[in-house]
């Protein structure tokens, strides 16, 4: 029995330091949220570290995607953006594609590509060796993620409950960022903290 | 393996050539994707249930999804507008696989793929006219980049009156349905814990040696980790496939549904195939703790079974001769009956564990047993009931083994001393499992089903149980002080324990017979006779000049050799024999394959159907329950005057061995379907079946295909 005990809790630990080495792999809701750091279209350096203290919003993005047209070409995610601003809220674009890939682009590109949209964003983190995506383990454009001023990890997922590429759907849809952006609002916490992703396949280059 | 693909797809297109002419498929087409629609029927009747399938041949490299995408992606959506009336069912979607880009995990098809529908036509459609179905179809594809696109697909069935000719629709249709996941064969369980769910296959594991490779697919998004990977353990005849939970895990009380893909072999032999899996799980960490109690609790009624086993009757008459000899021992030294104790625990003991230990292999051997394993081999039974009866002689008094008159005790185990008592343990032990099989079912069926180290502390416990009054006696000199004197009783009950002995020779006897039949009793009873002969003869003669006495041991071990070998012998061809009828008598359909039997059937121009099959094939087990043993496919043979002939590869006969080769085949399963007539060549039916290919190819007319 005694032994047995002993077995149990040296198992326990193993699967404790397990979780926390892997905890880095897959960011899980309420856990902190991976600290990275990453060159923007400004040509600075943002860190998320030195974001301590607000709200941050991640958005995996691709403007080639047909996904990310419908939210963009709608205006649904300039709304959000508009939204998380009037909040405090940093909104962070995150372009995880890899050089030659789709949807990869340079600083003047994203600047120009976000005043045509109508697009504002806080800043545009550029991730071409996807470090960062992989972090997050992102797979989808659009993809998001919501870390509290604490570091903490408040949400991740989708942009809405109707997966599909036809803008038609969007009013229809339940829109978790706004219902999330809201119940922050309220001081609330998010109900619906992870949800699925849909869109295109963040293209890595491997 | 492709030619006689070709072959039948090329017998088939054959076959439907002249339904084909009128187009009944509407086409559309993208750059990535060319989309048909097609029915399983070129007509339909009022009232009649169709399939129709949506396929779409992809280009290269590109891809469309699965029902659950997985990572990313988008699942084909198929919105069917019909005649009022009219009903669709949900999308039966085929076996997907898995693509991976980088770090991401898909699930869908690339090439080509059907989406079936069930489509309910209405009772009142007017016969003469048309039933249009019209599709709107809306899928993703992708390779690096994803493009959304969008076709409408219309298709004219005409309505024809009940008694005419619907045609034979689409081949695509009978493609799409062989690539559907079927139920599975094996008994799937699930074990829930909070981060990993572990799906066991049970049953898989006879057939481990040839899965080249095995995963799940969830039905729903993020119940399972999309691109982890699936380690998969063995243990006996289950699968252990470990899965980690994903972002959105198995609520619990919730079942967890998919597809589990077993693919058979590697290369192009290989065959996939699909398995429907819907499971409840089951929460594994208090079920560990449950176990925890069970296990004492099993130990504790294990013991006490041991303790009550010393009363049964296979068990009493030895027990009771150790304790006769600790009697008249009794004067002896407390330390040398404390010694014999020992002794007499660890034959137990020892005998118990080498129980256990042969029951671990035995079940990592994937067999099937059960408490009394040994009992299933008819041998092993007669050699015990041989036992019985000669214990029994023993004591009866027919003879006896060393000059000692009262020498009962060493007589049962050969020596005396300390060794002597423990082989009593051993023979003890070997005695008792007769009464356990029935008795001890119940604890013993827990342990069976426990890993080893659970295994071996309920026998072990079973065997301190049986060996505990022994062990108390002769350690306890104040106990012994109680047991009567010895005396003329202990003679009297010697004998009068024979009696117990016999009726346990005579239930075995009875077991024998069950199992081979009524011929075994002949031999059974025989070489008992020749036992009780022996026996007698050694007796007479142990006394008598060197040379009688001599004689008297050769024709005693001549007599036990006869009884023994005639046992051997004579319980080996009726147990094969009862085996045969009893397969004859099930209800069965097949015959067996031999060469002369086939030319036989061959030369008289009878259709005949040949499976060849082997137990530790997967898909040949698969395709006898899901076509070979359906009633339509038993029906149609039965129609047509088929001769079912089944080959078992097994043990892998090289006459079925040269018969594969002939055509192309390394391995199983083989169909191969003559027609009648005499001249006419055989059709090889693909390896994965449902009950209509079988029933389209014996339905065909015979024409002379060429391989």
């Amino acid at each position: 029995m005694l032994a047995n005990r002993f077995s149990q809790s040296f198992l326990a630990g193993l699967m404790f330091i397990f979780a926390a080495a892997t905890a880095h792999a897959e960011p899980i809701v309420n856990q902190p949220a991976p600290v990275f750091s990453g060159a923007t279209a400004d040509g600075k350096t943002i860190n998320l570290a030195d974001l301590h203290g607000k709200t941050v919003i991640l958005e995996w993005t691709n403007h080639e995607c047909p996904f990310v047209k419908k939210h963009y070409e709608s205006g649904n995610i300039q709304g959000l953006q508009k939204q998380a601003a009037e909040q405090g809220i940093v909104w962070l674009q995150v372009i995880s594609s890899a050089p030659g890939k789709q949807g990869h682009v340079d600083g003047d590109t994203a600047k120009k590509l976000n005043a045509d949209r109508g697009a504002t964003p806080t800043h545009t983190v550029f991730d071409p060796e996807g470090t960062i995506g992989k972090l997050y383990a992102a797979t989808n454009t659009p993809q998001f993620f919501i870390i509290n001023p604490e570091g903490v990890l408040l949400y991740k997922g989708g942009i809405d409950s109707i997966p599909s590429a036809d803008k038609a759907d969007i009013a229809k849809a339940e829109n978790y960022i706004s219902a999330a952006l809201k119940e922050l609002a309220a001081g609330k916490s998010i109900t619906k903290s992870s949800t699925k992703p849909y869109g295109c396949t963040v293209k890595y280059a491997s | 393996m492709s030619v006689t693909r070709i072959s039948f797809a090329a017998a088939v297109s054959l076959l439907l050539g002249c339904f084909q002419a009128q187009a009944s498929s509407y086409e559309a087409a993208t750059e990535q994707v060319k989309a048909q629609l097609v029915a399983s029927a070129d007509a339909v009747h009022p009232g009649d249930e169709i399939l129709v399938g949506v396929q779409q041949r992809i280009i290269p490299h590109w891809h469309t999804y699965w029902k659950n995408p997985g990572d990313s992606g988008l699942a084909t959506r198929i919105d069917y507008e019909l005649p009022a009336g009219a009903s669709v069912g949900e999308i039966q979607w085929p076996t997907p696989e898995r693509i991976t880009t980088g770090p991401v995990t898909n699930y869908g098809y690339s090439n080509q793929v059907t989406l079936l529908s069930r489509i309910k036509v209405p009772d009142n459609i007017a016969a003469g006219g048309v039933f249009p179905v019209k599709a709107k179809v809306k899928w993703l594809v992708c390779e690096e980049e994803c493009i959304p696109q969008e076709v409408e697909l219309a298709l004219d069935l005409r309505v024809v009156l009940p008694d005419a000719d619907v045609g034979r629709g689409s081949p695509l249709i009978e493609t799409a349905c062989v690539g559907l996941p079927v139920a599975s064969p094996w008994q799937i369980s699930l074990e829930h814990s909070d981060n990993a769910l572990v799906l066991k296959i049970k049953g898989l594991g006879q057939q481990s040696a040839s899965i080249g490779n095995i995963w799940f697919f969830p039905d729903d998004w993020g119940r399972v980790s999309h691109g982890a990977d699936q380690p998969r353990h063995i243990a006996g005849d289950t699968v252990e496939l470990q899965l980690k939970s994903g972002d959105a895990p198995l609520p619990s009380g919730t079942n967890l549904t998919g597809v589990l893909v077993v693919t058979e072999g590697t290369g192009s032999d290989s065959v996939t195939r699909g398995y429907i899996v819907d499971v409840a799980g089951s929460d594994s960490a208090p079920a560990k703790t449950e176990s925890k109690l069970v296990l004492a609790s099993a130990m504790l009624l294990a013991l006490l079974g041991g303790m009550i086993l010393n009363l049964m009757p296979c068990v009493f008459p030895v027990l009771s001769i150790k304790a006769l000899a600790l009697i008249k021992h009794a004067r002896h030294e407390p330390r040398q009956t404390k010694l014999h104790g020992l002794a007499y625990t660890l034959g137990i003991l020892a005998s118990f564990l080498l129980l256990g230990v042969i029951l671990i292999a035995l079940k990592a051997g994937g067999a099937e047993i059960g408490w009394g394993f040994q009992f299933q081999s008819p041998l092993f039974v007669l050699a015990v009931a041989y036992l019985m009866f000669t214990v029994g002689l023993s004591l009866s008094g027919v003879f006896s083994i060393g000059s000692s008159v009262a020498g009962v005790g060493s007589s049962l185990a050969g020596r005396s001393g300390y060794s002597g008592s423990f082989f009593t343990g051993v023979l003890a032990t070997i005695v008792a499992t007769p009464c356990t099989a029935p008795f001890m079912g119940a604890a013993v069926g827990f342990a069976l089903s426990q890993p080893p180290v659970v295994l071996l502390a309920v026998f072990l416990s079973l065997g301190l149980g049986l060996a505990l009054p022994y062990l108390l006696l002769s350690n306890w000199p104040s106990l012994q002080r109680r047991l009567p004197k010895p005396g003329v009783w202990m003679d009297r009950l010697k004998q009068g324990m024979a009696f117990p002995m016999y009726a346990a020779a005579v239930w075995l006897v009875w077991v024998l017979a069950q199992q081979s039949g009524i011929n075994s009793i002949v031999v059974a009873l025989g070489g008992m006779v020749a036992i009780a002969f022996a026996a007698w003869l050694y007796e007479i003669t142990k006394y008598s000049a060197k040379t009688a006495q001599r004689t008297g041991l050769g024709f005693s071990a001549l007599l036990l050799s006869a009884a023994l070998f005639g046992g051997y012998f004579g319980v080996q061809t009726p147990a094969s024999a009862v085996a045969v009828a009893n397969a004859e008598t099930a209800d069965r359909q097949w015959q067996p394959y031999a060469p002369a039997r086939l030319k036989e059937l061959r030369d008289q121009g009878k259709p005949v159907f040949i499976n060849f099959t082997a137990a530790w094939c997967i898909s040949c087990l698969v395709n006898e329950k899901v076509a070979l043993s359906q009633d339509a496919v038993i029906d149609a043979f039965k129609h047509a005057g088929i001769t079912y002939l089944k080959g078992d590869w097994t043990n892998r006969d090289p006459e079925i061995t040269r018969i594969l080769a002939e055509f192309g085949r390394s391995g199983v399963p083989l169909y191969l379907y003559y027609p009648a007539g005499v001249s006419t060549s055989p059709v090889i039916l693909p390896q994965i079946l449902t009950p209509e290919i079988v029933t389209q190819a014996v339905a065909a007319p015979a024409i002379a295909f060429k391989q």
